[in-house]
């Protein structure tokens, strides 16, 4: 993390996304564990109220919330919930929330807002350069902010509402401050956007999608592609075709209590089958962006609390910092 | 019927992302198709997923019937067909403005309207909805027996269901009122805090957006207030479809842990709109290659498989280490199988409480992204009667064996 090489190295935001089921949570409560373990104090905000991240950051997780809360050491966790960030924009525009939220409690308002489209993207993006500005005794407050993108959809959709603001907008406040929303996610230095795969042929379609949309459409950095829940191949190297010598084995062979050896060679082949198709499509993503990907192992009983967490926080933090 | 929901005109497919739930509900139409039916797949998720399966390169916003001779390699007869439809969904939207405007010039204002383009493409569940009406349209047309719809993987999968009240709740508002009609209600005398509000609210956003976004919202609602009527009643139409006795919700789901609890939450939200759910599929399962549950392979003794390897394989292959091997994986394996089980008890016991099917898929070696793939998923769903030959063998997974004698039959074919 402190080698300049290193993806992290200056990068005070990085995005996390991909689809549903990618594990983008799980990857963002390792990547936030592993810099608190370095030394970084960090930030991990949730834009679907997720209440596995919670769990994933402290042994006894509380409810994120609105606030930035203390999830363990050096860690923060809170939950981007665009009313309430709205109402806090509004306050600070107008110096006074007293108007503001009784305008925000009506139902015809909210009903309003509610079909209203991109302002949810915007005020919580808005929320999140907020979140990076925040100063304590002239030091950011936060040395690092994981923003665990939402799941719906591409979520370079959520990413593109500054861009589309700031060309339908032509003066006022809104677009200034978008501006320097724009300015933040485009900023190479300060934001990575990390996508999150499975080695699965379609899934992995869609992350070069992904990757070749950002690139076209959005000016934010993409470095690495973390590759998740890959599964080792069941045997060691020089036995990989065990499962086919189990299967020459006479079917009715004395094995004692052993199930015979027709269902030993089909064990060791659904999981070579999945390794396999594994490795094939971890290739194909990294030929495809032609990015280094970052390969997290498939864990049988999933992301149980923080010490799971941690111990991903590992490979995900050497397969990030190895030269590209 | 071999799958309950077939009886069914309208099945819908909901679920979580990453469960292959397009598969599943292509395959739920190809066993329609093979009991004779004429069945039509629709889905909507732009990544295209279902022309994958279904070995086809794009699909249109109109059914594409599958060539007949590969259905017949399936086993579908002559009666029965297979189509598949992509939605394009914002074509649907524009569709369903088209049929509502009253003039080719109010469409066209409503059509171009900015605020339209965004709200058809973002007001929460629109775009899911335009399906649903897609569905309806077909369900009144008499070229197809069953309908099977996928839906968009997403947690507010649900949103097409309550999409439409949403909006017409919207449309109904005083809000709305207030804004196509501002100067009654600013001429009203003793009008509303709410009102004032409101008005202070738009007036706020202005301020601080500096554009003049509330004509274009007062122009857009003035011009769809025209065709509420049409679209109210269409809605409600749509609802009756899919919440009455025509429609079947299936609800598709993985066995890893994330999706199983966002298949209880789904659940959960079907009953709360009152609706039933007429079967569970747990799909990519796990499954234990042999008659039973797997056996404990902790404390094994490596010794007679090693014997075994060694006699077959010669004295100088590793026998020992490749017999540890051996169980390791199998070990690792009947771990595997035993957490899905686990994992899936909560959704069996559901679909027992409640009456509904609970199907089992078990995971295919690659991807499911042809035909006989397909074939294989829908023969798990169907419960084929294990073939004389399987038994003998004590073959419980019948997913590699239908695989290979479909894959015989298409290549003879």
């Amino acid at each position: 993390m402190n080698d300049p090489r290193s993806p992290l190295a200056h990068r005070r935001l990085v995005i996390v996304t991909g689809k549903g089921g990618t594990g983008k949570t799980t990857v963002s409560a390792a990547l936030a564990l592993g810099a608190a373990a370095r030394g970084k104090r960090v930030l991990v905000a949730a834009v679907d109220p997720d209440a596995r991240l919670a769990a994933l950051l402290a042994p006894r997780p509380a409810p994120l919330t609105y606030q930035p809360a203390l999830a363990r050491p050096n860690v923060w966790a809170c939950h981007i919930e665009p009313f309430e960030a709205l109402g806090e924009y509004l306050g600070i525009q107008l110096g006074t929330r007293r108007l503001v939220d009784p305008i925000l409690r009506q139902r015809g308002f909210r009903q309003l807002l509610l079909a209203s489209p991109g302002w949810r993207e915007l005020i919580t993006l808005g929320k999140v350069w907020h979140f990076e500005q925040m100063q304590d005794r002239g030091h950011p407050r936060f040395d690092l902010i994981v923003v665990d993108a939402p799941a719906t959809g591409h979520s370079l959709t959520f990413l593109d509402v500054p861009r589309v603001v700031v060309s339908a907008v032509r003066a006022g406040p809104l677009r200034h401050h978008t501006e320097r929303v724009e300015a933040l996610i485009e900023d190479r230095r300060r934001t990575l956007l990390l996508p999150v795969a499975i080695a699965e042929e379609l899934p992995a379609r869609e992350t070069v999608e992904l990757v070749a949309r950002a690139r076209r459409e959005l000016g934010v950095a993409i470095e690495r592609v973390v590759v998740n829940a890959v599964h080792e191949p069941p045997y060691p190297d020089d036995l990989a075709d065990l499962d086919q010598r189990l299967a020459a084995l006479p079917a009715d062979a004395a094995l004692g209590g052993l199930p015979p050896p027709r269902v030993l060679s089909a064990c060791g082949s659904a999981i070579r089958a999945r390794a396999e198709l594994n490795r094939h499509h971890a290739r194909a993503i990294a030929q495809e962006t032609g990015l280094p990907t970052v390969t997290l192992p498939y864990l049988r009983d999933g992301l149980r609390g923080p010490d799971d967490a941690a111990q991903l926080a590992a490979p995900l933090f050497a397969g990030l910092e190895a030269a590209a | 019927m071999t799958l309950p929901a077939l009886e069914r005109r309208v099945v819908v497919c909901v679920g979580c992302g990453g469960v292959g739930k397009t598969t599943v509900a292509a395959a739920i139409a190809l066993e329609a198709a093979r009991a004779g039916r004429r069945a039509l797949v629709i889905t909507i998720d732009p990544a295209r997923r279902l022309a994958d399966a279904l070995g086809v390169e794009t699909l249109g916003n109109q059914p594409e019937p599958m060539p007949r001779g590969a259905l017949a390699e399936l086993g579908v007869p002559p009666e029965g067909s297979l189509s598949a439809l992509m939605l394009d969904m914002k074509r649907t939207f524009d569709d369903l403005v088209a049929r509502f405007a009253e003039s080719p010039t109010a469409r066209d204002r409503v059509l171009r309207n900015p605020i339209y383009r965004h709200v058809s493409d973002a007001l929460a569940g629109s775009v899911e909805y335009s399906a649903m009406e897609k569905v309806y349209e077909l369900s009144l047309s008499d070229a197809y027996d069953t309908l099977v719809v996928d839906t968009p993987p997403a947690q507010h999968a649900l949103d097409f269901l309550d999409a439409p009240e949403r909006l017409l709740e919207f449309l109904d508002s005083r809000l709305v009122h207030l804004l196509i009609h501002p100067a009654m209600a600013a001429g009203r005398l003793g009008f509303r805090w709410f009102e004032w509000g409101t008005r202070r609210a738009l007036a706020l956003i202005e301020r601080i957006s500096g554009i003049g976004f509330l004509e274009d919202v007062s122009e857009f609602l003035m011009a769809f207030e025209h065709m509420s009527e049409g679209f109210r009643e269409r809605a409600r139409e749509v609802r009756k479809l899919l919440l009455g006795p025509q429609a079947a919700f299936v609800l598709v789901a993985s066995p890893e842990s994330e999706s199983v609890r966002s298949a209880q939450h789904f659940l959960a939200r079907l009953e709360e709109s009152s609706v039933r759910v007429r079967g569970i599929i747990a799909n990519r399962v796990r499954v234990w290659p042999d008659v039973g549950a797997p056996p404990a392979l902790d404390s094994a003794d490596p010794a007679p498989l090693a014997r075994a390897l060694e006699q077959e394989e010669g004295a100088n292959f590793p026998a020992e280490r490749a017999a540890r091997a051996a169980i390791d994986a199998a070990a690792r394996y009947a771990a595997l199988v035993r957490r899905d089980a686990l994992a899936l008890d909560g959704l069996r016991e559901h679909a027992e409480r409640r009456g509904s099917f609970f199907r089992v898929v078990p995971e295919q070696r690659g991807d499911v992204h042809d035909l006989s793939g397909l074939l294989q998923v829908a023969a798990s769903l169907a419960q084929v009667p294990e073939s004389p030959e399987r038994v003998e063998r004590g073959e419980s997974m019948a997913a590699a064996q239908s695989r290979s004698s479909a894959q015989r039959r298409i290549r003879r074919g």
